[in-house]
């Protein structure tokens, strides 16, 4: 049996943990709430006013003006995140994070426990209890006879409800909803599937297996395995691991802006970060991708492969600045964004072939060290200031007192202009707003 | 409403087991008395660990303590201490 724990509002509700005078209050877990950005998460007293992650702050705002904003802290969400794993791993090894908020735990080697689906349910209980008694926070469980049913199962009921599903049930509860509540259908999937006629997920288990493949190649016929709650797909325990797909971080801008210089200098910081982040782990890419969001919302994505992967600021960034200067028309931008994809463990021979990069390559490792030592903003590319000046990401990592209306962000949080964004906590699943 | 002040503050600190936590703290002109901690984490900068505590003080009080062993220095990140 396979247990999936979703953390209920995780965000807004590990500010709830840490001060009692926000609970039962909505709060909006934001960036700097005195700038501009988006919703990163609203706890379920502010979803009632129609406040939801992903939406522009100022609609947030407008739909919830008396909600408590508070400026998000990705570091102590990832720590809360790993206190967990330590208390899901004290049950099961066999225990897959799936992201910053969500678990999958397999049963199957728990002598005497967990093999039937209400012995399964008896431990979400006492799990989701443990959770709320040590930690103030809730968490809603999936319980399923394979990953894809638990996965659904933990939207069925929330907040901190247990919904507990076989084969059976599972169509049940799911055949009649549209089709995009399938796990793995999209919004764009879910538009082919309805130009088929496919409009439910039972339509989708009863779609002809010939044009689904035709359609849709091998995933067709996964999708209508997934329909009838069929999944073979095995829990990857924690200390195996999973090699990412992609690294990659975006930024919404302070204001709408079209200088040019400005925005140059925020890809770059953009590439450095994300070259930081492949080289902490030991990865190169081979694609390059760049997210251009304008003023009306319209988002556009371009990507670039490579011949050869890398994990250098200055090949990243030149490939985003070429994908840029390709893509915008002179539209004022809310919203950059830079990740590399198509991932490998990195490999010296390749940069060997170029003699010439070696000395960039020694160049890259002693800046690291001093990152390493001093911290992120102890050097930057030059290129960058401008943007950096901006959003108060002062290099030399000098602590800095904000005041009233000051955008600097200080000593405390955000003041490392590499911790992660709030929005991208889930580096093993790279979500797109668009 | 929660807001950020990044100021230093003087904390009376206990070390017991081999962990930390703040007893007390002095903040524009008066002494807080932690009644409860109710959160901690980390966060690295370079080789430096700065330790966070969120903390409840003897009202409906709440704030967010840094504590930098370079110094060594104490924070005080956020505080909110009232309704807007």
């Amino acid at each position: 049996m396979i247990l999936l724990v979703d953390m209920d509002a995780f965000f807004a509700s590990v500010e709830q943990a840490h001060h009692p005078y926000l609970r039962g209050k909505p709060v909006i877990v934001c960036g700097d709430p005195s700038r501009r950005g988006v919703v990163t998460a609203a706890s379920y007293e502010a979803r009632p006013f129609g406040v939801r992650a992903g939406m522009p702050l100022a609609e947030a705002r407008r739909l919830c003006p008396h909600a408590e904003y508070v400026e998000g802290n990705p570091r102590k969400y990832v720590e809360k995140s790993l206190e967990l794993l330590e208390m899901f791993l004290e049950i099961t090894p066999d225990v897959e994070p799936f992201s910053v908020d969500e678990a999958f735990l397999d049963l199957k080697r728990l002598p005497g426990r967990g093999q039937s689906l209400e012995s399964a349910t008896d431990i979400a209980r006492e799990l989701q209890q443990r959770i709320w008694d040590t930690h103030g926070l809730g968490a809603s469980i999936g319980v399923g006879t394979n990953k894809l049913i638990a996965k659904m199962a933990s939207g069925v009921h929330k907040p901190r409800g247990i919904t507990t599903l076989d084969e059976e049930r599972f169509r049940g509860v799911f055949w009649p909803q549209d089709v995009q509540a399938l796990w793995g259908v999209g919004p764009k999937m879910s538009e082919h599937l309805k130009a088929l006629g496919i409009a439910t997920v039972g339509a989708l288990a009863h779609a002809p297996a010939p044009v689904m493949e035709q359609r849709f190649g091998v995933v067709g016929e996964h999708l209508i395995q997934a329909a009838w709650g069929r999944d073979r797909t095995a829990v990857i325990p924690y200390h195996e691991g999973v090699d990412p797909k992609s690294m990659g971080h975006e930024v919404t801008l302070p204001e709408d802006c079209r200088d040019p210089e400005f925005l140059e200098g925020t890809l770059l910081r953009l590439s450095d970060q994300v070259a930081r982040r492949l080289r902490a782990d030991g990865f190169k890419g081979r694609t390059v991708t760049v997210k251009l969001r304008d003023f009306r919302f319209k988002t556009v994505t371009r990507q670039r492969a490579l011949g050869v992967a890398i994990d250098d600021h200055g090949g990243i960034f030149e490939i985003a600045r070429a994908l840029w200067r390709e893509n915008w028309r002179g539209e004022p931008v809310r919203l950059l964004g830079v990740s590399v994809s198509a991932l490998e463990h990195g490999s010296e021979a390749q940069l060997e072939m170029f003699a010439g990069r070696e000395r960039t390559k020694a160049l890259q490792e002693a800046l690291d060290k001093v990152r390493d030592k001093l911290g992120e903003a102890s050097v930057v590319p030059a290129g960058s200031l401008a943007h950096r000046r901006v959003l108060g990401h002062v290099p030399f990592g000098a602590p800095q007192k904000r005041a009233p209306g000051d955008r600097g962000t200080g000593y405390g949080q955000g003041a490392d202009p590499s911790a992660p964004d709030p929005t991208q906590l889930k580096p093993r699943l790279p979500r797109d707003e668009s | 409403m929660f807001e950020s002040h990044n100021d230093p503050v003087d904390v009376l600190t206990a070390f017991v087991d081999g962990s930390m936590r703040p007893i007390r703290f002095r903040w524009q002109g008066r002494v807080v008395r932690v009644r409860k901690v109710t959160g901690q984490w980390a966060r690295r900068e370079g080789q430096a660990v700065l330790r966070y505590f969120a903390v409840q003080g003897s009202r409906d009080d709440s704030y967010e303590l840094c504590y930098d062993a370079r110094g060594p220095s104490w924070v005080l990140s956020r505080a909110w201490t009232g309704p807007a």
